[in-house]
């Protein structure tokens, strides 16, 4: 919204510059998000009188004219009698006018603060010296006509400055609407003008006849009858009708400055009175012709404002025709709609040359339909902006009381009715009661009684005290105020919230804790960065394609009715698949060897809704491992390092289980089942997730290097694992250990945790600490055997063992084992 | 009679993609092309009825040459002993370097307010990644149609559930969890952090995800006072100086009364006085809030206030383009050791 500081200024005194003015409206009432210094643009157009006129010969439309400036132009070329020659085209140019002038060496003000700023100078026209120009409106940059000059319509000295007579050396402040969605007032001039006196500390003084409610209109004729079918709709619908209209009037130059400034373009008087009243007073206008209106309605004079039936059709001033639902909102001429309320009229019921009769509306309508009427039917303009706010019922009739009167000064109109309406919405004033003390708690203030009613009583709050007690008479366009938190948000508003000192709330010393999946959270996340890994976080919505390329179910997946695009329509149901999108590109910058893991959230259809109804949220690692040049071993022991260093780094430990081939977890689908495992606690109690290495198809799809391999695991079961933990210390021994190696073979199907497990039983038995580590794995060529080396170390707590003692702890070890593991030892 | 053909050149085609070691060698047969080429040929009424037949017989193939493919696939794939610490005849596998481990620089800025807010007091909540309508603005005092809906530009799923577009979805929790101890005469101090999503197209300075975090404070006598000096003094540590503070009223139904809060840009920042940074939006927290969550507005008042963290970081490493953050690129990520 564009605010006119001139404008502004014709109901409130500002004395403030306007960098003062822009930061005060800052730091107490919306943000200002442009500021725009007119003035520049106009500070050389001068008014003149158009003296001499006359045709240029052998030209269709030139006409030579000579100037009076009043003398007041520099350096340019006079004739005797001290007039200036220029040549003009438009069709308007007339003897004895009052037209605005542009000297030579001035620029052009519809070029000014271009790329290309036009600069007059005094030039050859057919012949003819042509000093500067007289301007159009387009020229002046005030609104988009180019049909002919600007005709000053005020008494002006020939030499006055276009600018002042005019008040166009303005600041035109651009608004930012949002934080003012709950303040309609601020939507029209004086409503602003009220909080700039407010924020200045100064009184301000609503215009009387937008104080009266029940203004005396009268006219002789007839007026319809308005009906508001259902008053949910609409809290009131008031109009006026007027005759002998003049449609060819126009406005004021004036008044079609301050319609330009605010971005509305003039079209003629009738329409120009509307929209200025609007912009003034927050409140939209309609005018229909009356006459077309009833022989729409087939002679019932009654208005109506409905909903619309299914299906039923209008056609909008627009041009558009729209279809409507049960959802819509109409003004209805007897049965028939003539206009889409608050939105836009239609086609039917226009205004044009022919129009004798006018049929005024000023309404307020509900707001929530407004909105849906808006969506559906794509409706932008400045009245629906404003009655999306809740324009104050109150405010219809003051409305129309002036447009009467205005539209009879400009437009030759005469009332041809009493104002009539329906308005079911009548509302007694409110009362809101504050205490001084609510308003210090609240704030953190000291402000006395009267303080706050003066604060207040600026903006026309008018307050009733005693002993600390405050009553708030909310004027009828404060509906915004009903709560005393609304009331005290007004004192510190107006007072500026920025003079409240800064405290610090008094509390007590309890340590707050962070959770244990956060402690834990964090130390994955330090344990995999320590480990050369790298941190990423990827989208969480993802492309159905993505899941069926790694065999997931897009069905199983929440699903975004509004997505931007495809590639973000779906929740992820793993993190998995965001991890292999992210490896090709980095291998094209050139990494070659590295690990990618994020810690985040999916979400799938496969679970229960929690208790309050929202899906459960699964928290989860995702670790991708992968590398461009040929690796030893397989790269899924390359990645267990990265699980085994995790559970290390916790005290924990994991087993590892061949997956699953009939698995239909979306997290298991891209791992290759022959190469991948589940992850256990190590008493299988608590699953931990997922690693290996990916399908064959996943790795093609996902334009993988062939060493890749990766694991998805819940954090919260490390969490709760690691809580679990007891991890016992064992004080050292003063004795010295003893280590001895021993290989197994075994047939090739014989797992090495079947050999560990057997090794670690019968250890088990044995009166001294054991540890087993593994030490080589071997498979010869024929691969129907495999030799498992692991080094055993035995330490006592009561002696240094003999090697006898340990000799025959080994033997009993391997007897167990090769029992157990069908194995022998070599 | 062409349609015998196909049916004909199908067996043999399926036959030979069972058998083929490369199955979708099969798809360049000289049998399908010459059962394509027959099209031209045939009278014009006959050619839509056999094209159709034709493509039913190459969808086919296409699912024999994938479920073949499988077969191959698995059928090459070695099976390993998945309970091995390392591969047979290789060596223990060594980790990467240290020195090549990075952290995301958006939870390592996180990891950092948090840390500070507990330090204050504040205990740290991650929020939701998707909620419903009555958290996200219901019981935020939206209701239903709310003009200030437009503003959040939300997602919806199928179902209605909403992807959060402010950590405030979280609110209505903290206050209900936390009643118990404001009645025994404790407060409540609360933040909420984590992803929030809007739908906006994506550029340089707005993405469709990012991330927030959300304060919340309630006791008996909160004042909005004590909300500038709580987020003033956040700034100084989080800045290491003493910094300017200003405020403009901001609209959210939520709060009454509703404040944008600025800090005067920190000289860590190259700031110089008289430059603002529009921190975050705050307020007292509307009694509507309060009552929803079962807290009674007239005993009890608080203050809440939620802020974006891809701004700070931006701020602090001078980063041109808010779309690196989650773009997965080691070029980036790689700069923040």
């Amino acid at each position: 919204m564009i605010i006119s500081v001139n404008w502004l200024k014709k109901f409130t005194a500002i004395d403030m510059p306007i960098d003062e003015l822009t930061e005060r409206i800052g730091a107490r009432l919306v943000e200002i998000e442009g500021v725009e210094d007119l003035g520049e643009k106009y500070k050389d157009v001068l008014v003149v009188k158009v003296v001499e006129c006359r045709k240029v010969e052998d030209t269709d439309h030139l006409n030579l004219t000579k100037i009076d400036d009043g003398g007041v132009a520099k350096d340019v070329e006079r004739d005797e009698n001290g007039l200036i020659q220029v040549v003009c085209g438009a069709p308007n140019v007339h003897e004895g006018m009052l037209a605005a002038w542009l000297p030579p060496a001035s620029t052009v003000p519809e070029t000014v603060g271009t790329t290309e700023p036009f600069v007059l100078a005094a030039k050859e026209l057919r012949g003819y010296k042509s000093n500067g120009m007289l301007a159009s409106a387009k020229e002046l940059d005030l609104y988009d006509d180019h049909s002919g000059i600007i005709e000053v319509d005020k008494d002006a000295a020939p030499g006055a400055h276009f600018a002042e007579l005019y008040e166009l050396n303005d600041y035109l402040l651009d608004i930012e609407n949002k934080s003012l969605t709950h303040r309609p007032d601020a939507f029209g001039i004086v409503g602003f003008a009220r909080e700039i006196a407010g924020i200045q500390g100064a009184q301000f003084d609503t215009p009387a006849w937008l104080n009266e409610l029940t203004p005396k209109v009268s006219g002789e004729g007839e007026a319809p009858k308005v009906v508001i079918d259902d008053p949910t709709l609409s809290d009131r619908f008031a109009a006026v009708v007027l005759t002998n209209a003049n449609e060819a009037a126009q406005s004021p130059l004036e008044m079609q400055t301050y319609l330009a400034r605010s971005g509305v373009r003039p079209i003629n008087a009738i329409v120009d009175i509307t929209n200025y009243l609007m912009l003034l007073t927050g409140q939209p206008l309609h005018a229909y012709d009356y006459d077309k209106f009833l022989k729409v309605s087939g002679g019932v004079n009654e208005v109506h404002v409905r909903a619309a039936r299914a299906g039923e059709t209008l056609t909008l001033l627009d041009g558009r025709s729209i279809e409507m639902d049960s959802e819509d909102m109409v003004i209805a001429a007897g049965e028939t709609a003539v206009g889409l309320a608050g939105a836009m009229g239609g086609a039917d019921t226009e205004i044009d040359s022919s129009t004798k009769r006018i049929l005024l509306e000023a309404a307020t309508f509900d707001l929530y339909t407004l909105r849906a009427i808006q969506m559906r039917h794509g409706v932008f303009t400045e009245a629906i902006t404003r009655l999306t706010k809740g324009v104050p019922a109150a405010l219809s009739a003051p409305v129309l009381a002036e447009a009467t009167r205005l539209l009879a000064e400009h437009a030759g109109a005469t009332v041809a009715s009493p104002i009539v309406d329906d308005y079911p919405g009548k509302k007694d004033a409110a009362i809101v009661a504050v205490t001084v003390e609510m308003v210090n708690d609240v704030l953190g203030t000291d402000f006395s009684a009267d303080d706050i009613v003066t604060v207040l009583g600026a903006v026309e709050l008018e307050v009733k005290q005693k002993d600390g007690q405050l009553q708030v008479m909310v004027p009828y366009w404060r509906h915004d105020l009903s709560i005393p938190e609304d009331v005290i948000e007004e004192v510190g508003r107006l007072s500026g919230f920025d003079s409240i000192t800064p405290t610090l709330a008094q509390r007590d010393f309890t340590a707050v804790r962070s959770s244990e999946f956060d402690v834990v959270r964090r130390r994955l996340r330090n344990v995999l960065v320590r480990a050369g890994a790298n941190e990423v976080l990827t989208y969480s919505f993802v492309h159905g394609d993505m899941m069926r390329k790694v065999g997931q179910n897009p069905e199983e997946a929440y699903r975004l009715v509004n997505s931007i695009s495809p590639e973000l329509q779906y929740y992820r149901q793993s993190l998995t698949p965001s991890l292999l999108s992210s490896v090709h590109a980095n291998i094209k910058q050139g990494f070659d060897h590295f690990a990618l893991f994020e810690l985040n959230k999916f979400h799938t259809k496969r679970h229960e809704l929690l208790e309050e109804k929202v899906p459960r949220e699964l928290d989860s690692l995702a670790f991708i491992l992968t590398r461009s040049t040929s690796a030893e071993g397989a790269m899924f022991y390359e990645a267990k390092q990265y699980l085994e260093y995790i559970a290390a780094s916790f005290g924990v430990s994991f087993v590892y289980e061949p997956l699953d081939a009939d698995s239909d977890y979306p997290v298991t689908q891209p791992f290759e089942v022959k190469r991948s495992a589940r992850v256990w606690s190590s008493d299988k109690t608590v699953a931990v997730g997922v690693i290996g290495e990916y399908k064959r198809g996943v790795q093609k799809a996902f334009k993988l290097p062939e060493y890749s391999a990766g694991f998805e695991i819940a954090p919260v079961s490390i969490a709760k694992l690691a809580a679990a933990n007891d991890s016992a210390y064992q004080p050292l021994s003063k004795y010295p250990g003893v280590e001895r190696d021993v290989c197994f073979q075994v047939a090739d199907d014989v797992s090495y945790q079947a050999v560990y497990e057997a090794t670690k039983q019968a250890a088990a038995g044995i009166a001294v600490e054991v540890t087993i580590e593994p030490l080589d794995l071997y498979q010869p060529e024929d691969k129907q055997t495999k030799n498992i080396t692991l080094r055993l170390r035995f330490v006592s707590h009561k002696k240094t063992l003999t090697g006898e003692e340990v000799s025959q702890f080994m033997d009993s070890i391997t007897k167990a084992v090769t029992a157990e593991t069908h194995g022998k030892v070599i | 009679m062409p349609t015998d053909d196909i049916t004909a050149t199908r067996q043999t085609l399926l036959d030979r993609v069972e058998s083929s070691d490369t199955p979708r060698d099969v798809l360049r047969a000289p049998e399908l092309k010459k059962l394509y080429g027959a099209i031209g040929s045939l009278p014009a009424e006959e050619r839509g009825a056999y094209g159709k037949s034709v493509n039913e017989l190459k969808v086919a193939l296409e699912a024999a040459i994938q479920a073949r493919e499988a077969v191959l696939d698995s059928a090459s794939i070695e099976p390993i002993d998945v309970t091995a610490p390392w591969d047979l005849n290789s060596t223990r596998p060594a980790l990467l370097p240290t020195t090549q481990g990075t952290q995301h620089p958006l939870t390592k800025e996180l990891d950092e307010v948090i840390d500070i807010f507990t330090r204050m007091g504040f205990a740290a909540i991650e929020s939701r990644q998707i909620d419903d309508d009555f958290h996200m603005f219901e019981a935020l005092n939206f209701p239903e149609n709310h003009p200030a809906r437009d503003g959040y530009d939300t997602f919806r799923t199928e179902e209605g559930f909403i992807p959060p577009a402010h950590t405030s979805t979280m609110q209505h929790r903290i206050l209900k969890d936390g009643k118990e101890t404001l009645e025994k005469g404790g407060h409540i101090a609360a933040i909420s952090y984590g992803r929030v999503f809007r739908n906006e197209d994506v550029d340089a300075t707005h993405e469709h995800t990012f991330y927030q975090v959300e304060g919340v404070f309630v006791s008996k006598d909160a004042t909005l006072g004590d909300m500038l000096g709580t987020l003033r003094s956040f700034f100084e540590v989080y800045y290491g100086q003493s910094l300017k503070i200003k405020t403009q009223p901001g609209y959210f139904p939520f709060v009454e009364p509703g404040l944008e809060f600025a800090i005067e840009k920190p000289a860590a920042l190259g700031g110089k006085p008289g430059e603002w940074l529009e921190m975050l939006g705050c307020g007292m927290i509307h009694p509507n809030v309060l009552r929803t969550a079962g807290i009674d507005p007239s005993e009890y008042r608080g203050f809440a206030w939620g802020g974006g963290i891809e701004r700070l970081v931006m701020l602090k490493y001078g980063i041109e383009d808010l779309r690196h953050f989650e773009a997965a690129k080691l070029n980036f990520l790689r700069k923040f050791a």
